[in-house]
């Protein structure tokens, strides 16, 4: 019988029977499609209320009664001085309460007078991550307090402003717009590549596991077709269900940015129509090493289950990779690009921050990625036989 | 027709993966299944293979399926050589296996038709066949309703229409009526009846069984494998002479066991070659 045939019998056969599996679909595409966006939008709600909290120019002063000098220098800067709650200390604890809070000693301004070097305290908690973002900027300004103090002293006693500065500091950021946003959209290139894991997966072990849990493969093989190109058939199934998750989950982020809250972040994150499709050049390849990878680790476990115990270390390994680029902060390394999963990862960075990168960065992963995929495919088919007979 | 002659296949000892043993000598040991078998079954007829458990006879039909290698020996079936033409085989062979797994997603109908086109059948004539088939096995009512949650009953009749969609002239069945109750049972007798009639189109019908009754009531001939290998041929008039026996069954056990085994401590569990020579894969 014509080869080409029986892959495609295979292949619609297998496609149907996922697409019929509605249960597992709805937990992909709620669990791995909606993911990502959602996430996108909390971070820029979490931006949205930093920028808020900018933009208020709000200090608080435990007793601003206190320290008069210290509220006039924070209203001469246009902050508004006000009062925390009394419970401050717990609110801060347990996240309640967003703002540091400046607390001065009850003799701050004889102390001041004297120059005894009163001490300021900043109260905030750091592992409440609103009230840590503000501290620096409050820190900041209690800085510009001191600054203005000991200059006023100085010259006071005759002595030129500019030996008070020899080095005047002016920073400059290369950072084009777009890979500023990276810091926030960093993680999407991750949420799409597990939505093509999480898209494969139960498929990859259904045609596989399954069939032989099943008792349907023996006779599946008694059918006068290539053993390859069932395998051929049943591969191009699970990898086009699992790029159908992956078009999904680009596309996904599209209606999420409209969601997005923070001006700034919406304003940098530009993903249209164009990165969409990169998203989906990239993922493609990888979707297809990753159904033929998950199809080898599970041919050889006689039941779903055992598969999916198995599968487990693939999962894991392709949840740890954002670790690398943890780990090794700064450009990605050339080698990076030979490793599934990376290399991806690294072209999808490179689309969000608008980098140009040439024809081998491409060609480079789509090589591995075929090279991974033909290898599951020949060991899926020379496994077949002897795993139908259990 | 299926020939069989001087088959002879053997297995790792201790589930194939080696079990673990350093010892040498056990890691070498094997477990020969199968001997010496050898029959042929012709068109129009039903021939039994019956035996004990682990007499070799589902390792003789996975070799005529062409899923293990054998050692040794010949199978052909219409003329086609499993072992070199192994397509050419299978697209003659209608092959109701132990394992009749179906999808539980799938319906009957494209259970069915899904081997159909495997077989190489257009659309259409796989589902007309499929149609004519649940005519047969009283199974139309079943045929748009997916397979999940089908009783042991329908889902033999569904495997067997299965493996009959692309009109095979051989059928070979690995124990079939395990399983099933008394009126299905009847029906499947019934359909393999028919099947060997000439308006059933003269099937060569081979089945592997280990109940007697079915043997004596359905089969034309008879194959008794023991240990591997083709202890007697004939029909069940003709073992029966063979042995002097009037009760089948006791001709079987003298056949299976040898004249010097006794009515007690002779059962189908208890021969000598064990469930071991079944094979065992890991």
């Amino acid at each position: 019988m014509d080869s080409v045939r029986a892959i495609l019998i295979v292949l619609r056969k297998e496609l149907v029977d996922a697409m019929r599996d509605r249960r597992t679909l709805m937990t992909v595409l709620l669990s791995s499609v909606l993911l990502g966006p959602l996430v996108l939008v909390a971070v820029s709600s979490l931006v949205a209320t930093l920028e808020v909290t900018a933009e208020k120019r709000e200090v608080f002063v435990s007793q601003p009664a206190d320290a008069p000098t210290l509220v006039n220098y924070f209203e001469r800067q246009t902050f508004s001085v006000k009062s925390p709650p009394s419970d401050y200390e717990a609110q801060l604890r347990s996240a309640r309460f967003g703002d540091p809070v400046v607390v001065v000693p009850k003799d701050f301004e004889a102390a001041l007078v004297r120059g005894e070097g009163p001490v300021v305290e900043i109260v905030s908690d750091s592992a409440n991550q609103r009230s840590q973002s503000s501290a620096r900027r409050i820190e900041r300004l209690l800085e510009g307090f001191s600054r203005e103090r000991s200059t006023i002293s100085l010259a006071l006693r005759g002595v030129s402003l500019d030996l008070l500065e020899p080095v005047q500091l002016e920073s400059r950021d290369l950072a084009n717009a777009q890979s500023r946003a990276t810091q926030f959209t960093g993680m999407l290139p991750f949420f799409v590549m597990m939505a093509v894991l999480y898209g494969a997966l139960n498929a990859a072990l259904d045609t596989t596991a399954g069939e032989r849990e099943r008792g349907s493969l023996e006779p599946l093989l008694m059918n006068p077709a290539e053993r390859w190109a069932l395998v051929v058939g049943k591969w191009g199934a699970v990898s086009g269900i699992s790029m159908l998750i992956a078009v999904l989950s680009s596309l996904s982020f599209m209606p999420a940015q409209w969601l997005l809250r923070s001006d700034t972040l919406a304003a940098l994150f530009r993903y249209g129509p164009l990165e969409a499709l990169f998203f989906v050049v990239v993922l493609a390849p990888f979707a297809a090493a990753l159904s033929a990878l998950l199809m080898a680790v599970a041919i050889r476990c006689r039941t779903f289950k055992e598969a999916q115990a198995s599968a487990a270390v693939v999962v894991l390994v392709v949840s740890l990779l954002p670790l690398v680029t943890v780990l090794n902060p700064g450009a990605e390394a050339p080698w990076q690009l030979w490793v599934p999963g990376l290399a991806q990862n690294a072209l999808m960075t490179r689309v969000l921050k608008a980098e140009a990168f040439g024809w081998g960065a491409v060609l480079i992963p789509v090589a591995v990625c075929a090279v991974i995929a033909l290898l599951g495919v020949w060991y899926v088919s020379r496994t077949l036989r002897s795993a139908a007979l259990k | 027709m299926i020939e069989v002659a001087g088959l002879a296949k053997s297995f790792p000892a201790g589930g194939g993966r080696g079990g673990g043993s350093s010892d040498a000598n056990r890691r070498n040991a094997r477990v020969q299944a199968v001997v010496d078998i050898g029959f042929s079954a012709p068109n129009g007829t039903i021939t039994g293979l019956l035996g004990p458990n682990g007499a070799g006879k589902t390792t003789t039909l996975r070799m005529l399926a062409g899923l293990i290698e054998p050692d040794a020996g010949r199978l052909a079936v219409d003329g086609f050589d499993v072992r070199r033409t192994p397509r050419a085989a299978l697209a003659r062979m209608g092959m109701l296996s132990d394992a009749r797994g179906l999808y539980p997603r799938l319906t009957a109908r494209e259970n069915i038709a899904y081997y159909g086109a495997l077989q190489g059948m257009r659309r259409e004539a796989a589902e007309a066949r499929a149609e004519a088939l649940a005519d047969m096995f009283e199974m139309r009512p079943l045929l748009e309703r997916r397979t999940e949650g089908f009783s042991q009953g329908e889902r033999m009749k569904t495997a067997l229409a299965r493996a009959l969609v692309h009109d095979p002239a051989n059928i070979v069945l690995d124990e079939p009526t395990n399983g099933l109750d008394v009126l299905a049972t009847r029906a499947l007798r019934d359909s393999l009846r028919w099947l060997r009639t000439p308006e059933g189109g003269s099937k060569c019908i081979l089945f592997s069984t280990h109940i007697m009754q079915e043997v004596e009531r359905l089969c034309d001939s008879v194959v008794v494998v023991a240990r591997g290998r083709t202890v007697a041929r004939g029909t069940v008039a003709e073992l029966l002479a063979q042995t002097g026996q009037t009760d089948f069954e006791e001709a079987f056990v003298r056949l299976a066991f040898g004249p010097a085994s006794t009515r007690i401590g002779s059962g189908h569990e208890s021969g000598p070659t064990g469930a071991a020579a079944e094979p065992a894969h890991g």
